[in-house]
């Protein structure tokens, strides 16, 4: 057996006679910074979530941290606990402070005390450089401040492995790198890290490893600065042109 | 016959003792209409297809006959059907816990599905059980969404709490019915349970003003 955290075992998954993922295997290992990409529709964001189980999968096994995603409700709810998940819409709590925000999920998920809860969320806002921001609504911030919030709430909960599913695509050019800054910060202290994103500078300087999607299944798999240079394929050579 | 308005004083009692009767219809009908449309309504939103039916033909059976038929089927059907006789008092409860139910059930829907699924989302996401998403996520934004729209309904109970008239409940208007047919009083009775009404539902307006100003604050 491998190390593997996440272990996709030749995973299918259908959306009715819609076949998204084709087979998949593919084994990512703890400090890992994978960048998925590849053209529109070809399954990167159903691949990221079949992770945490909001998709289920048709076909094969998908194991997090050794527990399979088949594995029934209360089994998934702890796999997303060791999974964080970002989004491209940030969801932030609208009714809630950053800082609560931040402090709800240890509080209410992982059983913190509500003090313990809120010096931790206080920590992780610094973290992402919000520390002066704890205390207002998500509506009072900027739309990178909010995904930077949401990155800090993901980590809360303390996970194994970061999901981001085009964490930066809804952001204005400008807004785009403190996001990316912030994950940068995150890959360097060896969090696993599962990226879906067009930024290719991103891709390059921090993913370990590179990932090309084509009609649900990988294409292309190796080192970012490698692929990315001298694309193996021709479709991959081409979706680069365009991003 | 002159109008007297001076009159209406000679009656106001009887008046009140009918505006009792209404108002505990109301409250104690629109307390299980809220329990009930609360249930159907997270029936809609998160059922599966069979509780998600259920909940579906309670409600356009309902919202597709007139209350008046609800009523008399409660009072004179049902004893037939199911050999259950209940008194007009309690039928004109359940009538309006029933009836309420229904739309309130779609109002409760509505602001359940206008919370933006992506929340939903980010609550499971961080590892909440779904019930902890809907306690303290989707359910206090839906919450002050639902706030407008409940009073509305609240306000269109009370008044249909007039047609009980038609099984003999005691309530404002037939208090009215019953002063008119003695006194003959036509535009005196006719005005003060007018105004009665007003009272009553100006009252439930501002208090559901003052609730939506409390909302917002929080
Ligand atoms: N819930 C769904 N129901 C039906 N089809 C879906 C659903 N989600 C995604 N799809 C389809 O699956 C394919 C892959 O989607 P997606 O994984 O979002 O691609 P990508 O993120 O690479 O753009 C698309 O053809 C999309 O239309
Ligand atoms: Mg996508």
């Amino acid at each position: 057996m491998t190390d593997a955290i996440i272990q996709f075992r030749n995973v299918s998954k259908h959306f009715g006679p819609l076949k998204v993922l084709d087979e998949v295997d593919l084994d990512i290992h703890k400090g890992e910074v994978v960048v998925l990409i590849g053209p529109s529709g070809s399954g990167k964001s159903t691949l990221l979530r079949c992770i945490n189980g909001w998709e289920q999968i048709t076909g094969g096994d998908l194991i997090i941290n050794g527990m399979s995603v088949l594995g029934g409700n209360k089994v998934l709810r702890e796999i997303r606990q060791e999974a964080g998940m970002v989004f491209q819409q940030f969801n932030l709590f609208p009714q809630m402070t950053a800082l609560q925000n931040v402090a709800f999920g240890p509080q209410e998920v992982r059983g913190l005390s509500r003090k313990e809860a809120r010096d931790l969320a206080r920590e992780l806002l610094a973290k992402v450089g919000l520390a002066e921001k704890a205390d207002h609504e998500p509506s009072e911030l900027s739309g990178g401040q909010q995904q930077r919030v949401a990155i800090a709430r993901a980590l809360a909960i303390k996970p194994k492995v970061m999901l981001f599913d085009e964490p930066t695509s809804a952001l204005d050019p400008e807004l785009k790198q403190e996001v990316l800054n912030v994950m940068r910060t995150l890959a360097a202290e060896g969090m696993t890290m599962v990226v879906v994103t067009h930024e290719m500078g991103f891709a390059k300087q921090v993913g370990t490893r590179l990932i090309f999607m084509e009609h649900g299944k990988i294409a292309v798999d190796g080192h970012p600065r490698e692929v990315i240079d001298t694309p193996p394929n021709d479709r991959m050579k081409d979706f680069l042109q365009h991003v | 016959m002159e109008v007297n308005w001076l009159i209406i004083w000679d009656f106001i009692p009887q008046l009140m003792k009918g505006a009792q009767v209404t108002v505990h219809i109301t409250v104690v009908g629109l307390l299980g209409g809220v329990v009930l449309g609360a249930i159907a309504g997270l029936m809609r939103a998160y059922g599966n297809t069979v509780i998600n039916a259920i909940a579906f033909v309670y409600i356009e059976v309902i919202r597709g006959t007139p209350i008046v038929v609800q009523v008399m089927f409660l009072y004179f059907a049902l004893p037939v059907l199911a050999s259950i006789r209940i008194d007009p008092m309690t039928t004109a409860v359940l009538a309006i816990v029933i009836n309420a139910g229904a739309y309130i059930a779609e109002i409760v829907r509505g602001a359940v599905l206008s919370i933006s699924k992506g929340l939903t989302e980010a609550g499971l996401a961080i590892g909440l059980p779904r019930w902890k998403v809907i306690r303290y996520i989707v359910g206090p934004l839906a919450f002050r969404r639902l706030i407008p729209p409940l009073g509305n309904q609240f306000i269109v109970s009370l008044k249909d709490t007039s047609l009980f008239i038609v099984i003999g409940v005691g309530e404002l208007t037939r208090t009215g019915q019953e002063i008119m047919a003695a006194n003959f009083r036509a535009v005196e009775n006719w005005t003060a349970v007018a105004v009665m009404y007003l009272i009553m539902t100006g009252v439930l307006s501002l208090m559901l003003r003052m609730i939506e100003k409390r909302m917002r604050i929080l």
